[in-house]
């Protein structure tokens, strides 16, 4: 295996590296023209595409493993949802108005964890205790959320006489969000900043010793991951229509942390891609073979956990 | 909002053994979790797939024999031996990592919890009583299944705990637990109590699912609702204190048991969730932990 392995790897090294890339960014140009009928299914994969990478920055990034993203993401997904169908506001002002509540929340959730450095595994715990909270909160309070019925029906807004309703507008739409807000997380990971989080991962008490506040630091990838994924959540809910409890769920926060581990977990462009290919995956399955996405899903997340630790990405890096 | 129903003595009695048998299950999960916690410092995500085997594994023996009994005992076995297997030659080598446990952990469950909703779908199972009277307890008619479960639950705390008091494997689990390489240094084979105490704590996790199945139906999922509770009983009574687990279900399966007199039960759950979540906070060795915790 490993001959064959080495092959891909060197074609894979081997590759010259922008015009694979303005390869990738033509084929998601195209989706809509190459699979006509498909752009909803892609839109999905770029948003969950988006949601894996901002998990990816407190996961992979900081070391945090939490258990509640799903918690932002429907925050943003039910914060546009109460605005336009319970008030009437506009799509747009959901968007802002997430990000802020998604702030807001996982500040005072995160502040005191972080602040007194309660390590991983009581992280992991208070953050499944957080995500069940939130999940039945969103499924009891049905004066503010609808219940199980969810909040419902609308879509986004025509624009310019453009209708942002249909498929491959709000497929392109979704395509300039995604990218746009990537490229701003894989920027801050690039930068000094990202070498901090990066450091304080590795030698958390070496870093304070040289004078960083690894607590801020470790706050701040909180914070910037709840925001992403509460946009995320927010566009995710123009492109169903509809918010439902299903979107605070931990099956949601099951299928994030797989996405990052078959990527590669601090690697951004791996969650992504894995996000996107497991989405398209589903979508073959599901007809031919009832409930076994999620079985071949388990499977696949022992494989990567046990044999290949660094994911898809460090597979094709090569990295021991 | 609230109302304050009536309270009489009758339904107090019978509001407080609700809580008792729940509480009781609720143990039993937890004591397991615990067990492994407190010992290999092991987040055992499986732990909720286990009691989803044991429930299931007690449904297939029924359908085929129709003995509740023979059920919960193979279903028990069965799923102890699936323990002893998984400890022998997956998780023994990643002991030293949390974060490695627990998603390996995590994606067990998950291949097991899909595997049973592949075979018997989605919907839920219920399996019979198999003791379907009532008897009279201290002047209440009371079902007698659920006067089994406390039973059957106060004997399993006295046994586990008087072996973890009283006998050299007790001690020998409590080395391990507190100094590890001074134990082997002694004598302790180590890696043994790792197998023996992570097979005990599937067992009661099996054991819970199947005393569960005559009461609540089945589903595949059914155990991730356990085991989020479990866990925060587990921090609130302390990690890997025995007592600490059962004093702190006890008190859990009360406060719901009462607590839905006045609130719904998604909300009960909200405020005991929430007051693990400050224990965490500010009490990480809850009520009784002493021993170190693990990092």
């Amino acid at each position: 295996m490993s001959d064959r392995l080495s092959d891909v790897r060197d074609v894979a090294r081997g590759l010259p590296r922008r015009p694979l890339l303005a390869v990738g960014v033509l084929l998601l140009l195209a989706v809509p023209f190459l699979f006509p009928g498909q752009s909803d299914l892609a839109t999905e994969a770029l948003i969950f595409g988006l949601f894996a990478i901002s998990v990816d920055i407190v996961l992979g990034y900081a070391g945090l493993l939490s258990l509640a993203p799903a918690a932002f993401f429907g925050l943003g997904a039910y914060t546009v949802a109460k605005l336009v169908v319970d008030y009437g506001q506009s799509f747009w002002l959901g968007f802002p108005l997430a990000i802020v509540l998604a702030l807001i929340l996982a500040f005072v959730v995160g502040y005191v964890p972080i602040k007194r450095r309660i390590g991983n595994v009581y992280f992991v715990l208070f953050t499944l205790a957080f995500g069940a909270i939130v999940h039945d909160f969103f499924f009891v309070t049905t004066w503010l959320t609808g219940g199980s019925d969810g909040l419902g029906f609308f879509g986004p807004p025509e624009v310019l006489g453009i209708d942002l309703g249909g498929s491959t507008a709000y497929y392109y739409l979704t395509l300039g969000a995604v990218a746009t807000v990537g490229y701003g997380l894989y920027v801050l990971i690039k930068s000094d900043y990202g070498d901090v989080l990066h450091a304080t991962r590795q030698n958390e008490l070496r870093m304070r010793y040289l004078g960083y506040d690894t607590n801020r630091e470790l706050m701040i990838a909180w914070l910037v991951s709840a925001a992403v994924s509460a946009f995320a959540g927010a566009v995710y809910v123009g492109l169903v229509g509809i918010a439902s409890p299903s979107l605070v769920s931990f099956a949601l926060t099951g299928d994030v942390i797989i996405w990052i581990i078959v990527g590669g977990t601090g690697t951004l462009l791996g969650p992504f891609a894995a996000a996107i290919g497991l989405v398209f995956t589903q979508e073959l399955l599901q007809n031919l073979w009832q409930g076994g996405y999620r079985l071949l899903l388990g499977v696949l997340f022992v494989v990567f956990v046990f044999v290949l630790p660094d994911g898809l990405v460090g597979l094709l890096r090569g990295d021991e | 909002m609230l109302e304050i129903p009536l309270i009489t003595t009758e339904n107090f009695i019978t509001y407080a053994l609700n809580g008792l048998s729940r509480g009781m299950i609720i143990f039993l999960v937890a004591s397991g979790l615990s067990l492994i916690f407190g010992l290999i410092g092991l987040i055992n995500f499986a732990h909720g797939a286990m009691l989803a085997l044991g429930g299931y594994g007690t449904y297939v023996v029924i359908q085929a024999t129709g003995n509740f009994w023979l059920g919960l005992v193979v279903s028990v076995l069965l799923v102890s031996l699936l323990g002893l297997a998984l400890e022998r030659k997956v998780l023994y080598w990643i002991y030293d990592e949390p974060l490695l446990g627990f998603l390996s952990t995590f994606g067990i469950g998950l291949v097991i919890e899909e595997a049973l909703a592949v075979y018997f779908g989605s919907r839920s199972y219920t399996v019979q009583s198999p003791l379907s009277q009532s008897v009279e307890v201290l002047g209440v008619s009371y079902p007698s299944y659920r006067l089994f479960v406390i039973l059957v639950g106060a004997a399993v705390a006295l046994g586990v705990g008087l072996v973890l008091v009283k006998t050299r494997l007790g001690l020998e689990i409590h080395a391990t637990a507190n100094m590890q390489s001074t134990a082997e240094i002694l004598g302790v084979d180590t890696a043994r109590i790792y197998t023996i105490t992570f097979v005990l704590g599937t067992a009661l996790a099996a054991l819970a699912g199947a005393l569960t199945a005559p009461i609540t139906s089945m589903y595949p999922t059914i155990g991730l609702d356990y085991i989020t509770m479990a866990f925060l009983v587990i921090i609130v009574g302390g990690m890997g204190s025995f007592k600490g687990s059962f004093v702190v279900s006890m008190i859990v399966g009360q406060v719901i048991a009462f607590g839905w007199l006045v609130l719904s039960p998604t909300y009960v759950r909200i405020l005991v969730f929430a007051a693990a979540m400050v224990f965490i906070l500010y009490k990480p060795r809850g009520f009784f932990g002493k021993a170190e915790v693990h990092e």
